[in-house]
């Protein structure tokens, strides 16, 4: 265990297509917003992460050399994280890392996607006619998860709606969709059966950064610091002789490694709110049942009875989540963004009421890429007795 | 011996120009060629940010002459159709007059023997220009046109980048296995010698247990088997996409495999009464008519190979007898 290390500032975009910025004027408004926030300013950065999906969806080779300059990064330690959707929250602890590691005091962290430059679906299909994309590759384990816990059909429906009301509370939030109905999701068009268009995340535009900060800079920063308390990554095979897709093995692990070092024992009361990486609806009852916050075949009743609703007993994505905005590199950093704006009370018209400890969530590839973290408005966290 | 697969990877990706370069661009397209003053220093092509101290710079545009310096070449001699020329060129670095550091661009010459450092060069616009850097290119000074400026146009904020690679690749030993044996009329797989179990394709290893498998693994495996899961795509259009009509991707668990072949394209078969646990019979090409397309060393399409999947009228396969395997 290294030493402790804090979120001090967070900064965004606007997740709308961007025609007005390029990808450097894009990853540089939320550096900045992240550096004002933290009350610091690139001279103060001691390394810079960058992290973001595929190179083929913008056609950008190697982009951390070309953006240094909008970060003001020359001179200094640049590190690419890549590791698919997953990415936003690996660089995330990335940073988190070199803080802890003792080597770095303020280290910026900046993910992001630019869509509109080029087309995921066709990058992710490695550039071939044919290809069935993320919704594709998803869409017949999310058919086995239907099968196997029997939840019904408008648990998904569900989800979508609920994420894009809560959308509604965020000005960042690339899809407002003000009358967004249990009716209008299944009427939209099917796409990869059973996900319906309304089920799957948009095409965003976006970018978005975190400054953490070692003990000493987070008590001197501006702001409340939300403490990086756990973090974990793990991964698996995307194809292998008795390979669950459904219920992760990956991702079960890394759960409880993420609840152990935290010293979580029971994660659905112990947290009080998560930002999961929910790109299509019914991947909301499948982590949380893969990520052991709900038992096996009872994720569905959690979003089933609203208990993942903003004013829920454990609020997933209040802040409208990737359903509602999917600059797909920068999306798990937003999560793990985002949950700490909730410890931080920073979450404004989607705050969910006493958050003091947050999850923050991603995963990538054929769901075996995994990165999360735990961030907690205290640096030794009080967790509810459980008994 | 089959031959190497050859892929094309190539988009029209389209660059958003910003405040910067989308007034150099414009420039371009105009017939002129602007840089950006910081801290009195010029820089053409235009910087967003200083590249000194990374701050935020209110554009100070200015309008380049034609002539610089070169400071560094390098000699193409079998140019790509990427290129500018169809004939051998330069890439120099040119000091442009008044520029704080150079540009790279090509310089259009009729051999090396013309090229030297520190030679004079000009600025040639071309008559047909669409705001790219692609605009114009060097020639030696004094043997130019003079440029012709047509002002009154859009400004450019969007540009379009087509970037291609095609690249050739041999099929790794398994693999070129497996793909004779799709043309010979056989799905083959890999038994791995810790776990028994088989792979189609293999992959020359178990990636569990990190051992290798070599030919002796080999076995063929039935072509009928049972849907493990499967989705109907609606076809997102996107450049390169041939696909129009929603179709069926399904997993098909050949019978005396571990793993699926995922992905498989089903169409022909009524949308409506597919189902997990669907029991199929593989209907292939007949021989000589079988076609490999882009079976490459990462992706597997059979769209050559298989002509169609038939039910088999056999009762449906056990969802749970199946639950252990990937689907």
């Amino acid at each position: 265990m290294g030493r402790p290390c804090a979120v001090i500032g967070t900064g965004q975009t606007d997740y709308r297509k961007r025609l007005d910025l390029t990808l450097d004027g894009l990853v540089r408004w939320a550096a900045l917003e992240a550096l004002e926030d933290a009350g610091l300013t690139f001279g103060d950065v001691d390394a810079v992460v960058i992290g973001k999906a595929p190179d083929a969806l913008e056609g950008v080779v190697m982009p951390e050399l070309s953006l240094a300059d909008a970060l003001g990064a020359v001179g200094k330690p640049i590190h690419r994280v890549h590791t698919a959707g997953s990415v936003g929250a690996a660089a995330a602890i990335t940073g988190a890392t070199m803080v802890e590691s003792g080597r770095y005091d303020r280290v910026l962290v900046v993910c992001y996607e630019k869509q509109s430059e080029g087309n995921a679906t066709w990058a992710l299909s490695g550039g071939k006619s044919g290809g069935q994309g993320a919704g594709g590759t998803f869409a017949p384990w999310i058919r086995s998860y239907i099968q196997r816990s029997g939840a019904p059909e408008h648990i998904g429906w569900k989800v979508a709606v609920k994420d894009r009301q809560n959308a509604l509370r965020n000005p960042h939030a690339h899809l407002h969709i003000e009358d967004i109905s249990i009716e209008k999701v299944k009427e939209s068009p099917m796409l990869w059966d059973p996900l319906h268009f309304l089920e799957s995340c948009p095409s965003s535009d976006g970018a978005a950064a975190v400054v953490l900060a070692s003990e000493e800079v987070a008590r001197a920063s501006p702001g409340a610091p939300a403490w990086v308390i756990a973090h974990a990554k793990r991964t698996e095979f995307a194809s292998f002789p008795g390979r669950d897709a459904v219920r992760v093995q990956a991702g079960v692990d890394c759960a409880s490694v993420l609840y152990k070092k935290a010293g979580i024992t029971d994660p659905r009361r112990q947290i009080d709110c998560a930002e999961l990486y929910v790109p299509f609806s019914w991947y909301e009852p499948m982590w949380l049942e893969g990520h052991l916050i709900a038992r096996e075949g009872e994720g569905w009743r959690m979003t089933e009875a609203g208990d993942t609703e903003l004013t829920g007993s454990f609020p997933v994505n209040p802040s409208g989540g990737v359903l509602s905005s999917n600059p797909i590199g920068a999306s798990g950093l937003i999560r793990c963004l985002e949950a700490a704006n909730q410890v931080r009370g920073r979450a404004g018209d989607y705050q969910v009421d006493g958050a003091r400890i947050a999850l923050g969530h991603a995963y990538g590839g054929a769901a075996q890429y995994f990165a999360m973290w735990i961030v907690s408005a205290d640096l030794q966290p009080k967790l509810a007795d459980h008994s | 011996m089959l031959p190497d697969v050859e892929t094309l990877l190539e988009y029209p990706y389209t660059r958003t120009t910003g405040p910067v370069l989308g007034p150099f661009f414009t420039a371009l397209r105009d017939g002129r060629l602007l840089g950006i003053r910081i801290d009195g220093r010029v820089y053409c092509p235009p910087v967003e940010y200083d590249p000194e101290t990374g701050t935020s710079l209110e554009p100070d545009l200015v309008e380049m002459g034609s002539d610089g310096t070169v400071k560094s070449w390098t000699w193409v001699t079998q140019p790509t159709s990427q290129h500018p020329f169809d004939h051998p060129f330069a890439f120099a670095l040119v000091l442009l007059d008044g520029a704080y550091r150079p540009i790279v661009h090509a310089l259009e010459v009729a051999s090396p023997d013309e090229l030297s450092t520190g030679m004079r060069v000009s600025v040639q616009f071309h008559e047909d220009r669409r705001g790219a850097i692609t605009d114009f290119h060097f020639v030696p000074a004094g043997t130019g046109t003079a440029r012709q400026v047509v002002t009154g146009g859009e400004p450019v904020t969007v540009i379009e980048q087509l970037i291609s690679l095609r690249y050739r690749e041999p099929l790794q030993p398994h693999r070129r296995r497996f793909a004779q044996g799709l043309l010979d009329g056989r799905f083959i797989g890999q038994r791995s010698p810790i776990s028994g179990k088989v792979s189609i394709p293999g992959r020359g290893y178990d990636l569990l247990e990190r051992v290798e498998v070599g030919e002796e693994g080999d076995l063929v495996l039935a072509d009928r088997g049972s849907v493990t899961a499967f989705t109907v795509i609606t076809p997102i259009q996107y450049y390169g996409q041939k696909e129009t009509e929603p179709y069926i991707r399904a997993s098909i668990l050949l019978d005396g495999g571990d793993t699926p072949l995922t992905g498989v394209d089903v169409r022909g078969l009524p949308i409506d009464e597919f189902r997990i646990g669907l029991r199929l019979q593989a209907v292939w090409w007949p021989a000589g008519q079988r076609d490999l397309g882009e079976i490459d060393n990462r992706s597997v399409s059979l769209d050559g190979i298989i002509e169609r999947w038939n039910p088999t009228g056999e009762p449906d396969a056990d969802p749970d007898s199946f639950e252990e395997f990937a689907l």
